[in-house]
């Protein structure tokens, strides 16, 4: 399974103090915390972890779908600066991660890291939420119709009871595994081959 | 506390976070925090922390796990103001 998270950085701070009082303690292990505050830029750190876990726990539930709110129990290791793993109840994610000065996307694996996948990244034009959530949705569609050689009028995607959103082909179930993700300006898909 | 004021409590302290402004004009018990009112999840330690502030309880790491629903919040603000 695969599973990715955007955070916009800009929008970030604006959304988020991670400096307030209980926000790091209720997000983040003693040793995530200890990354934060031995790093160069703790900012960028605290939303490389967050992104890590969010991208590793979309993976999580397409096998699992156990939603709940625990951040603390997606714990996060990390292996160099933009690669790392996230523990979930036993189970070992292998996250990776592309850091520039706007964003921060992270990409999840259930199994171990490969190459074997497709992503995009987007920016958008208009900051309203739905607009950009069905600007995703078309996005990722026309990645598949490209993929499937199909046209994009055959294809839709809904999300399940839990949130995760499925491909369907003339109301078929496909079983590609994919993950959405936007945050403020960006937006971006992966879909794993 | 009654409900209703519980109620009314918790959607002044989500209203700064909510992204889907239907989903808030219509806010029930049964509302999701995430899915419906599509509050970002790194804002729901927020709703958390306000909570905390507002009502002060501690939202132990057991009860957050549980707070994706307006009735799960209120079922733990109930208790926690309980245990006071």
């Amino acid at each position: 399974m695969i599973g990715n998270d955007l955070v916009d950085l800009k929008l970030a701070n604006i959304q988020s103090n991670w400096q307030r009082k209980g926000f790091l303690d209720k997000l983040f292990t003693p040793k995530e915390q200890e990354y934060i505050l031995n790093a160069d830029n703790p900012f960028e750190t605290v939303w490389l972890l967050w992104s890590m876990k969010e991208s590793a726990y979309k993976a999580y539930l397409q096998i699992y779908g156990d939603r709940f709110f625990s951040p603390k129990k997606l714990a996060c290791s990390l292996l160099s600066k933009n690669k790392g793993t996230v523990l979930i109840n036993n189970s070992l994610f292998f996250a990776e991660s592309e850091v520039n000065e706007h964003f921060i996307h992270s990409i999840s694996f259930s199994e171990k890291y490969n190459n074997n996948f497709l992503t995009d990244c987007f920016r958008f034009e208009h900051s309203d939420f739905k607009t950009q959530n069905n600007q995703t949705y078309q996005k990722v569609l026309e990645a598949f119709a490209s993929e499937l050689k199909l046209p994009i009028s055959l294809l839709n995607i809904r999300k399940n009871t839990v949130g995760i959103p499925q491909l369907f082909q003339d109301k078929m179930l496909h079983k590609k595994s994919f993950s959405l993700t936007h945050h403020g300006q960006f937006g971006a898909f992966c879909i794993r081959n | 506390m009654k409900k209703e004021d519980l109620i009314a409590t918790l959607k002044k302290i989500v209203k700064p976070y909510i992204q889907n402004e239907d989903a808030f004009e219509n806010l029930s018990e049964n509302t999701d925090f995430i899915k419906d009112l599509k509050i970002n999840s790194a804002n729901l330690v927020d709703v958390i922390l306000d909570v905390e502030d507002e009502f002060d309880i501690i939202v132990d790491n057991e009860s957050m796990e549980k707070m994706l629903t307006v009735k799960a919040a209120l079922e733990i603000i109930e208790a926690k103001l309980s245990e006071k």
